[in-house]
């Protein structure tokens, strides 16, 4: 066995093989070649007595016009009159030449133009064609209705090749399709007793060298009667004057290569034929024709072969442009729905995997994934959210800003091979240019057993030259880390998708400024509504309290005690509304005020708001369990306000205790810390617990327990701004218990990183 | 030795109840009285009315922080621009704890910065107290007027 190396050597040698110039024809017919202008003979097949009554050396240099057919015609006439439209390979129907024998013979013309030289290749006439002809019409309206009700392009090719046997009578005849890499793959097949089958096998692309399938393309039929056959060799071999080789490209009775005649006796097959299936101008598969045995097929069989094998292509194309076109109709219907349910979602990737049933359908993908900014979206199965922003990352570093698809992404990106199971094949649109955002499709891996007919390896022999396979029984190679292919109306419908995607997310960006401006310019009002809530309501409040005091100083000794005691309600209520306008400022300042975020000591942050309060506790007895308290995460200030409105409020509804006791203590999970403060007082009924925290809500009367109201209510804006929470138990005139809760360091910094979308 | 208090208050019941506070400190009589953020940079750099204003400068100015004119953010700015009257000290008087002042105030070197309480008694408190120490106990830079008049008469 040769490296690979030096197979990938032989294998560009046989690539370059000039098999369009082989020198030399199949001896079951003969050739003449005369330029088109004059119809002097440059070259002939060298077997050319073999069937006429003429040598070679007669007739080169000679005009065609010598020889003669019935009814006075020359062979001249004939081209001119048949060639006067096509330039391709055409078979002229039949002309009597003076054969070999000193008998006017019936001979088969196929025609066709090369240069300034027309190129006539004779067969020795079979049959009466008449008959043949006639025969001809049956057969292709049998085959046209029968092709017509196959439903798939799998039962059309059957159909075609179950034809072609009962034409040909080979004893193999296959259809085969070319996949992405080139392999055949044979897809339909009839067979006599005793040849081997091939259905389902698959035929390495080496099999076929580049340059015979771009000979496929241009000539449709090619026959080999018998591969054993001695060439007869084109003379003169170079043109005298140009010093060019004839070019056969189009000949039909083109010898072939020794490697393919050792192929085929490897193979167990002496005579072939293959007809070209061309669909949209690339070869698409080929119907393939083996016996056993040398086998002449009549040049009308072989017209009738090509007539199928065209009729074969425009079925199998417009088969496959109709499961396309239909594929693409599904694939808008589903977009739109994918779209409408896109914008009905604040978030890109919510709404797109939200309707999670089409994001899927879409590219018949096992899962997909939304990748936008800080989000990761997913649904189906996919690979773990971290490695889907990974996927992201790669694809972004690759450059890939449109649309990326592979059938086998851990071959490319082997560092992703733990996903294979899921992610094998990878579909990916770009939505942003300068970020890693991507809308992904994954599919699963999809293990396959490829048949091989024969092991796809090459052997070179003992001169050096690359000899064919000499094996075509069955060899099973397993494709692992693949998926099922994406449809090319799949990949477009994705790159449609992105331009959509793409103009939504543009119009979302454009419609986020706005909000963000309407938002900024409120949030300025609100600012001068407290300044002035606070500034110029506080004043005329001071002068009230200031001039009722002043008044009661003065006149005092003099009022009435219900004049007294009006007075001194004026200042309490000035006094009262001056701690609302203060509080309410408060509540506004923290919305807008930003967070300085560090580890708070608790500790001693307590005993701080301890001494704070001690006016409050004059006089009282209060017993203050504190527990340990750990440091947390939050802004200082913030903290020590809220510390303070849940301690000033345990002294204040303990108050009628004789015996006051306060408890503050903590505990913690893994993402939040908590603290807690309980007092033994008078409580709350537990069912308006709700209204706790609302802004001026109170559960008690006024004369009962002073306060504006808005005490709690700072709490829990407080805590909210921290991203915790707040609540409340109470054994109604027991105990109360408040609770806080706060993200810890942690948590806090990887919600804040979540936070920040870097677009 | 008592040292005169130049204060800026546009407002008549303010200017009253604080005048009130200073005198029950016993701190009145030093007073001289603005009305508003211009007349007090004029009264301070000797212009237009008060040209003929005696020379020194008062021992500290309380400084209403909103002010017709001229504002009292702008007047403190002046002040602190102004070689001659960069070292007075300035008491910042305001109805406001709004942060954004606070911080703007000390930013431009206000040297205390008082949030009028409401209620009479702390606010008499709070006003005796900075009178008593930037008047009384506190020594004035050089230059700082001796005389005590009202800038109005």
């Amino acid at each position: 066995m040769l490296s690979d190396d030096a197979i990938a050597q032989l294998e560009a040698n046989c690539a370059r093989e000039p098999i369009q110039i082989p020198g030399a024809i199949q001896p079951h017919g003969f050739l003449i070649a005369f330029v088109e202008r004059d119809g002097v003979v440059r070259h002939v097949s060298g077997n050319l007595s073999t069937f006429l009554a003429v040598t070679p050396e007669n007739l080169i240099g000679q005009s065609v016009a010598v020889l003669r057919g019935e009814l006075g015609a020359s062979l001249k006439d004939a081209a001119e009159q048949l060639l006067a439209a096509a330039d391709g390979p055409m078979h002229a129907g039949s002309i009597n030449l003076l054969g070999a024998s000193g008998l006017r013979e019936r001979f088969e013309l196929l025609l066709h133009r090369r240069g300034d030289l027309i190129i006539a290749e004779l067969e020795p006439a079979a049959a009466p064609s008449q008959a043949q002809f006639a025969s001809m019409y049956p057969v292709v309206n049998a085959f046209v209705s029968r092709i017509q009700a196959a439903q798939t392009v799998d039962a059309i090719c059957a159909t075609a090749a179950e034809e072609v046997k009962r034409l040909t009578g080979y004893g193999r005849v296959v259809t085969y399709s070319f996949d992405a890499d080139g392999h055949g793959y044979v897809n339909a097949e009839v067979i006599d007793e005793g040849y081997e089958s091939f259905l389902g096998l698959r035929f390495p692309a080496s099999d076929i060298p580049t340059q015979a399938r771009a000979l496929y393309l241009s000539n449709r039929i090619r026959v080999i009667h018998d591969a054993d056959y001695v060439p007869s060799p084109i003379v003169p071999a170079h043109d005298p004057d140009t010093s060019l080789p004839l070019d056969m490209s189009l000949c039909g009775l083109r010898s072939v290569s020794p490697v393919h005649l050792q192929y085929m006796r490897n193979m167990g097959t002496l005579a072939s034929m293959s007809v070209s299936i061309i669909v949209e101008g690339r070869l698409w598969g080929l119907i393939s024709c083996h016996h056993a045995t040398p086998k002449p097929v009549s040049m009308h069989t072989r017209s009738a072969c090509d007539v199928l094998g065209r009729m074969l292509s425009l079925q199998v194309e417009a088969k496959e442009a109709n499961s396309d076109a239909l594929r693409r109709l599904e694939l808008r219907n589903i977009m739109v729905r994918m779209l409408s349910a896109m914008s009905d979602r604040d978030r890109l990737g919510i709404g797109l995997t939200r309707s999670y049933q089409p994001i899927l359908e879409f590219a018949r993908a096992g899962g997909a994934a939304v990748v936008y900014g800080a989000d990761c979206d997913m649904a189906g199965a996919t690979p773990a959210r971290e490695v889907v922003v990974d996927i992201a990352r790669w694809l972004f570093e690759r450059g890939e800003r449109e649309v990326f698809h592979t059938d086998s992404f851990p071959r490319i990106a082997p560092e992703f091979a733990a996903s294979a199971d899921v992610a094998s094949g990878l579909l990916a649109i770009s939505i942003s240019e300068r970020h890693p955002n991507y809308v992904m499709w994954f599919r699963p891996e999809v293990q396959r057993t490829v048949n091989w007919a024969g092991r796809p390896e090459k052997n070179a022999d003992d001169l050096g030259r690359l000899s064919p396979r000499t094996s075509f029984t069955l060899w099973e190679e397993i494709l692992r880390e693949r998926s099922l292919a994406w449809q090319r109306a799949e990949i477009d419908a994705a790159a449609e998708m992105r331009t959509t995607v793409l103009s939504v997310v543009l119009r979302r960006a454009e419609e986020l400024a706005e909000l963000a401006l309407e938002l900024g310019r409120l949030n300025k009002e609100l600012e001068a509504f407290s300044y002035s809530v606070s500034h110029d309501l506080r004043a005329p409040l001071r002068h009230i309290a200031g001039y009722a005091e002043l008044l009661s100083e003065m006149e005092g000794d003099k009022l009435a005690d219900r004049s007294a005691r009006y007075l001194e309600h004026i200042n309490e209520a000035a006094q009262f509304a001056g701690l609302l306008v203060d509080g309410l400022l408060t509540f506004s300042q923290m919305g807008r005020s930003a967070l300085t975020m560090r580890e708070v000591d608790v500790d001693a942050l307590v005993q701080q708001v301890i001494r704070e309060l001690a006016p409050d506790t004059q006089g009282r007895n209060i017993e203050w369990v504190i527990g340990e308290l750990p440091n947390m995460y939050g802004d200082g200030s913030f903290l020590h306000l809220a510390l303070r409105n849940l301690l000033s409020n345990a002294i204040k509804y303990t108050r009628t205790r004789q015996q006051a006791r306060i408890e503050i203590g903590s505990s913690a999970t893994d993402f939040e810390q908590v603290m807690y403060v309980k007092d033994n007082g008078v409580g709350f009924d537990p069912r308006f617990v709700g209204k706790l925290f609302g802004v001026f809500q109170r559960l008690h009367r006024m004369e009962d327990f002073e306060g504006t109201g808005i005490g709690l209510a700072n709490v829990r804006r407080i805590v909210e701004r921290h991203g915790g929470r707040v609540w409340a138990e109470s054994e109604e005139g027991m105990s109360a218990t408040f609770y806080l809760a706060l993200p810890n360091a942690e948590t806090a910094q990887a919600l804040a990183k979540d936070e920040t979308l870097p677009n | 030795m008592l040292k005169p208090i130049l204060l800026v208050e546009d407002n008549p019941k303010d200017l009253e109840l604080t005048l009130l506070a200073l005198e029950r400190s016993q701190l009145a009589n030093e007073v001289i009285v603005v009305r508003d953020g211009a007349d007090a940079l004029d009264c301070l750099l000797r212009r237009g009315a008060f040209e003929s204003w005696l020379d020194g400068n008062p021992a500290v100015i309380l400084l209403d922080l909103k002010l017709p004119k001229v504002d009292g953010l702008e007047v403190l700015r002046t002040i602190r621009e102004h070689a001659n009257l960069r070292s007075i000290p300035v008491v910042m008087l305001t109805s406001s704890q709004e942060e954004s002042d606070l911080v703007q105030a000390y930013e431009l070197g206000v040297n205390a910065y008082v949030v009028k309480p409401v209620s009479f008694p702390d606010f008499v408190a709070a006003i005796s107290e900075i009178g008593v120490f930037w008047a009384v106990v506190n020594e004035p830079p050089p230059g700082s007027m001796r005389l005590l008049r009202d800038a109005r008469q």
